[in-house]
């Protein structure tokens, strides 16, 4: 596309991980294709629900092949800079992993435990994952935004959040 | 309509103690989340939808718009004391009002931002309440074919034209529209891409999207490549103010701003960001001293933030008279008002009056808020900047799951906003846009609706749609829109070859 860098003389070697995202959008443009044709024509419909979905699928796969295209020809994405990013540092997956390993877990014990030790083992991931190494503060901040969200949430506004094994406490 | 008789009207809505009260409360979290990094006014109104479903519409949207401006003015607080733009819109603001702090004129860089935006603001609404009933009388009249044009037109400028690479922008568009596929078709009942999960029937919730896309998304990306040691935040003595000086160098500044960020924001072709760099560039060349500019020009701070506060009233006028956003926090408001089962539109106008009018005058009340809050409290606002990032983002990971989870009760909700927080990270490695996505998500089955309404109107031919002059128009601006950019591209590039 237009961000190419200039042709060089020099074979370019294309990036891998570049070239995965171009390989995902064509899978998920052939995966929305396939579940286009799966969908039945609907009844008295001049144009039917598959005609939208086709539009989008057909759309996908292009695009893709644009992009397939620009990252063999030596395209490289540029990460975003957010305001508390270091575009320098180095980047350290396991830092997002444990965050959504802690997510993921929260999410599980959220009904049987409740939603203040479901969500305090959240804030507790996502603080370890930032660098926070002071446990007891951590823990103990988590789990008191936990319960004064808790008790905001379903007192003032109305919601309803499970209580788990507070059940009968709050 | 006489639309000076419906604002009173309005007035008459938005100044009831409790409406003022939301329309403070909002002024102030939209400030808050302004400042704060890693949330921003399109997740903060996505995040509230949940919570405020039991309160009546118009004070709902009173404080949903206080949050939309005070975004804005928090936006600049960040921008100026830590160089951290936290949207394109602010880049100019952290670039020439940062280097005016380093310099010790923190206090005149706030100030001239806030007092400027408060103008820009201000004359915006004037401008929105007096455009939009006027739009809205043309609007009522037109076919749902140039409908669907002008949705497409929306989808094309937001995702192509103004963004760095177009093919990513419309890559995330068509991501955002693929999303929105899934769930029951409306017209035939047909189920679509539901794979087999019940939850699915409905749809996927947008607010699911945008919390997984903007905060989840957000917070996986800062943890994967944080900056280390503390944020660089320069010190505030005492309140935002000018001197004669300053004022002098800031009202024209002001003022031109605010001509060039209105008209921007007004069509459907979306972004604050083209009239603050056209703002920045206009002042450089009126200025007397060009030489500051780079180094703490006072003019290169009180115009783009007067452009992007008029750009964001302007937004505003596609949002309520055509249903048309053109930015992610318009999306969101758009979300917003399907949620109250109201459609914006030219009909919103007769059918809604009080909210209409009540929404337009809170915005009036809403600036001088944020005036108030924003002159003597800029050192509070400075301080929530020193709130340390573990515990900042640990708290919105935490807030996103209740948001998430009261929508349906439903775990299945959190584990599609993991999946979205992935999906989101993804974007941010590899430069993909999330807005257009999230319009895509949003319009996305207006877009379809119209678009079968208008073939089935005229028997499923397509000729139709160009043989009606104002659909056939708008197509050819779409189309313009999408391979003039790339043309004047390829000819400044060849001409940067040539010598």
């Amino acid at each position: 596309m237009t961000d190419l860098p200039p042709p060089s003389p020099a074979r370019v070697t294309p990036s891998v991980p570049d070239l995965l995202v171009a390989l995902g959008v064509l899978l998920l443009g052939g995966l929305l294709l396939w579940g286009t044709l799966q969908i039945p024509f609907g009844i008295n419909a001049v144009i039917g629900p598959r005609a939208f979905p086709l539009i989008v699928s057909v759309g996908l796969l292009g695009l893709g092949t644009a992009l397939l295209v620009a990252v063999l020809r030596g395209h490289r994405a540029e990460p975003a800079a957010e305001e508390d990013t270091d575009p320098d540092a180095p980047v350290d997956l396991r830092q997002p992993a444990l965050i959504l390993g802690g997510f993921v877990l929260g999410a599980l014990v959220l009904q049987p435990l409740g939603f203040v030790l479901g969500t305090a083992l959240m804030y507790v991931s996502v603080g370890a994952a930032f660098g926070e190494r002071r446990w007891p503060l951590l823990v103990g901040v988590g789990l008191a935004v936990a319960l004064v969200t808790y008790v905001v949430f379903t007192r003032g506004l109305g919601l309803t959040l499970p209580p788990g094994v507070l059940r009968g406490v709050l | 309509m006489d639309a000076i008789q419906s604002l009173l009207a309005g007035f008459d809505t938005a100044l009831t103690p409790m409406n003022l009260l939301w329309a403070l409360i909002g002024v102030t979290l939209g400030t808050l989340v302004g400042v704060l990094p890693g949330i921003g006014p399109a997740l903060t109104v996505a995040l509230l939808l949940p919570v405020t479903a039991k309160l009546p519409p118009v004070s709902a949207f009173i404080m949903f718009a206080g949050i939309y401006y005070g975004g804005m003015f928090g936006g600049s607080t960040t921008s100026i004391l830590l160089n951290t733009p936290g949207e394109s819109s602010s880049i100019i603001t952290a670039l020439e009002g940062n280097k005016m702090a380093r310099k010790g004129r923190a206090a005149a860089a706030l100030a001239t931002a806030a007092i400027g935006s408060f103008i820009a603001g201000t004359i915006g609404t004037i401008l929105l309440t007096f455009a939009a009933p006027a739009i809205a009388d043309i609007a009522v009249q037109i076919p749902p074919g140039a409908k669907f044009a002008l949705i497409l037109l929306a989808f094309v400028t937001i995702s192509a034209t103004f963004g760095g690479s177009p093919l990513r922008g419309l890559i995330s568009l068509l991501f955002g529209l693929a999303i929105g596929l899934v769930g029951t078709d409306l017209q035939s009942g047909q189920a679509r891409f539901t794979l087999g999960f019940p939850e699915l029937l409905d749809g996927i919730e947008f607010v699911t999207v945008v919390i997984g896309l903007f905060a989840v998304g957000e917070t996986l990306y800062v943890a994967s490549r944080l900056r280390k040691g503390g944020a660089n935040v320069i010190k505030l003595a005492g309140n935002a103010r000018m001197n004669r000086e300053d004022w002098r160098r800031s009202w024209k500044p002001w003022l031109r701003g605010t001509a060039l960020g209105f008209p921007f924001g007004a069509v459907p072709a979306g972004g604050a960001e083209i009239p603050t760099f056209l703002s920045y560039t206009l002042e450089k060349k009126l200025s007397k001293h060009p030489e500051e500019f780079g180094q703490g020009a006072i003019e290169g701070v009180a115009g783009p933030e007067a452009a992007n506060n008029a750009a964001a009233a302007g937004v505003l006028v596609p949002l309520l008279t055509l249903g048309l956003p053109t930015s992610a926090t318009a999306a969101i408001l758009l979300a917003a008002f399907q949620q109250y089962g109201l459609q914006p539109g030219p009909l919103l106008f007769i059918t809604n009056t009080d909210l209409v009018w009540g929404l337009i005058a809170s915005l009036y009340i809403g600036n001088v808020m944020l005036l108030a809050l924003n002159l003597p409290l800029a050192p509070v606002w400075a301080r929530l900047l020193l709130i340390p990032r573990p515990f900042l983002y640990a708290a919105i990971l935490v807030f996103s799951t209740v948001g998430v989870y009261s929508l349906n009760n439903s775990v299945f909700d959190l584990y599609l906003l993991a999946l979205f927080g992935v999906i989101g990270y993804g974007m941010r490695r590899f430069d993909f846009p999330v807005t257009p996505a999230i319009i895509g998500v949003v319009l996305g089955p207006a877009a379809e609706s119209l678009f079968r309404t208008a073939m089935q109107q005229s028997s499923g031919d397509v000729g139709a749609l160009l043989r009606q002059p104002l659909t056939a128009f708008l197509l050819l601006v779409v189309l313009a829109a999408l391979v003039v950019p790339q043309v004047l591209k390829v000819r400044a590039r060849r001409q940067s070859t040539q010598p």
